[in-house]
């Protein structure tokens, strides 16, 4: 006669099972052979214990995720990735270390993505992506853990070298310069130009033309992803609102504004960036899971936000708006004369 | 007493968009109907959305062209951005613009939009008197009843806002310049479909049909 398995048995089972990406109750229960009610009780207990997450529920319907919190928006690495990770956190480290200092957050991802990117490395393999401030490890880099090497690395010394070479070259630079170099060694458009446009509107007198050289570069660079039309048309929005305001009033009046607005939309377009990455790499090639179970809630907050946050600025500039006329440019003339009978209409 | 005017999104397009040299007749109709103003204009929500849409499009279309500049190999035929209406519009302005700096050409198409996209904010803000019937209170059925006639949506829901906003009141005039989907035979016509028996409708003025 068979064993009963017993509760910490099934647990155990439920989140070694887990691993390998989200499921349903009713595709944990045919793996584990167990009934509906006790696979939903069990992942209850490891919901409450953070260990696992719902993260679809309708009706019968409830998908659960193992949560280890050491990915961005728990995105599943396998178990050897993980490993790879942390050794290679913990070689740089050890690294930063040898020289009497701890990386910051910002240090330790971009050496792990310079290590990672080269082929000699022979950690190509770990997967990087597009986020906030530029390429970083999908797994997070915290610098307050205590990594270790928890494997051989196939080329541990080319490793070190490299990490060295890193150190060496970023002595003494500041979080923000490392992101710059980096969004200009891997050449992103978008990443240079809103380092372009931040730079800018930090200077104390904001040159107006040379913000409008950016931000029409911007409107050129910012993708039309049919799906993710908004992407495009919030950088519209806001580009076109951040002009037209520039006929009525000051911009350096509504720096603040213009920065916070900025802000939002940025989150939103690197959580774009965030998924185009993932969803390029093989193993995310059904995009829409990668939507629908991880990063959907993220892609709706942050849509949410810089649409509020545009629709703000937009009223500022509604406030300013008058009746007087604008000089068209000469250059204008012949797009007037084409477009006469254009409406726009489908 | 003049009749008050429900707005049309045609009308106001016309009117930015006219320009004395080139503008055929509907457009200059267009144009001086909103100059000598006379009576209120009314302007529903649908026609604001399809105002925002337009600019949308005109950014689009920039773009694309923009696009086609500094890539000549790039090819505005094939693009999924730009619609086949659209198209000849693009080709057009390529043709007119592709031996300028691609610099000062972004500063150039840039002008031109925040121009137009002003031009329509001005008139939402000074010259519309009302705006009416907001997206959420649109009745779907009268909106499927109508497409059974008018196969454009946005149409549907411009015309639908005319109807509802017309009920209890004195008749104003719905005014277009849209020669395909709203020609006075094909009002008629949709006067005498039995599901719209109960709606009064506005008194059509299409410009484009005008003399």
């Amino acid at each position: 006669m068979a064993n009963r398995k017993t509760a910490e048995q099934i647990k155990e089972e439920i989140l070694s099972i887990l691993k390998e990406g989200p499921l349903s109750i009713e595709q944990l229960r045919k793996k584990i052979e167990s009934n509906w009610s006790t696979i939903n009780s069990y992942l209850e207990e490891l919901s409450k214990s953070g260990n696992v997450k719902k993260i679809i529920s309708a009706d019968k319907k409830k998908i659960y995720q193992r949560v280890f919190g050491d990915t961005y928006f728990d995105i599943p690495i396998t178990d050897l990735e993980r490993k790879k990770f942390r050794t290679l956190f913990s070689l740089i480290m050890k690294k930063y270390k040898e020289k009497d200092k701890t990386p910051t957050k910002t240090e330790l991802a971009k050496a792990a993505v310079k290590v990672i990117n080269s082929q000699s490395s022979g950690l190509a393999e770990l997967p990087t992506v597009w986020y906030l401030y530029g390429m970083i490890p999908l797994m997070i880099a915290d610098p307050s853990q205590n990594y270790s090497e928890e494997i051989q690395l196939e080329h541990t010394p080319k490793i070190n070298s490299i990490i060295e070479i890193y150190i060496q070259e970023s002595h003494e630079k500041k979080s923000r310069q490392l992101q710059r170099e980096q969004h200009r060694e891997y050449n992103d458009a978008l990443y240079c130009l809103s380092d372009s446009f931040l730079d800018e509107v930090q200077k104390p007198n904001w040159d107006k033309e040379k913000i409008f050289d950016i931000l029409n570069d911007f409107f050129i660079a910012c993708p039309i992803d049919n799906d993710f039309q908004e992407v495009f048309w919030l950088t519209d929005r806001f580009i076109s609102t951040v002009r037209k305001l520039s006929c009525f009033d000051k911009l350096e009046n509504n720096k603040i504004k213009i920065l916070l607005t900025f802000d939002a939309l940025w989150k939103f377009i690197a959580t774009y960036k965030f998924y185009k990455t993932l969803s390029a790499q093989k193993r995310f090639l059904g995009k829409e899971n990668l939507v629908n179970l991880y990063l959907g809630n993220a892609l709706s907050l942050r849509k949410a936000c810089a649409q509020e946050a545009i629709s703000d600025l937009y009223s500022v500039y509604w406030s300013k708006l008058d009746n007087r006329e604008l000089k068209e440019l000469p250059q204008t003339e012949k797009i007037k004369a084409i477009m006469a009978g254009w409406t726009g209409e489908d | 007493m003049e009749k008050d005017s429900f707005l049309d999104t045609n009308i106001i397009v016309y009117y930015i968009n006219y320009n004395k040299e080139s503008a055929s007749e509907p457009i200059s109709r267009s144009y001086f109907y909103i100059i000598n103003k006379k009576g209120k204009f009314i302007i529903c929500h649908a026609v604001i959305r399809e105002l925002y849409n337009v600019m949308s499009k005109f950014a689009t279309l920039h773009k694309e062209v923009l696009k086609k500049v500094e890539d000549n190999s790039y090819n505005l035929e094939e693009s999924k951005n730009i619609s086949k209406r659209d198209l000849p519009f693009a080709q057009k302005i390529y043709l007119s613009y592709k031996d300028y700096d691609i610099k000062e050409l972004k500063r150039v198409f840039a002008a031109e939009r925040d121009i137009f996209e002003i031009g329509i904010e001005q008139f939402l803000k000074n010259t519309a008197d009302v705006k009416v019937v907001p997206l959420e209170q649109i009745e779907h059925e009268l909106v499927n009843v109508l497409r059974d006639t008018i196969n454009n949506y946005a149409d549907c829901q411009i015309l639908a806002s005319a109807l509802q906003y017309q009920k209890d009141k004195e008749t104003f005039l719905f005014v277009t310049a849209d020669g395909e989907h709203l020609d006075p035979n094909g009002y008629e016509y949709l006067k005498d479909e039995p599901k719209l028996r109960n709606y009064q409708f506005p008194q059509l003025k299409n410009l484009y049909f005008e003399d």
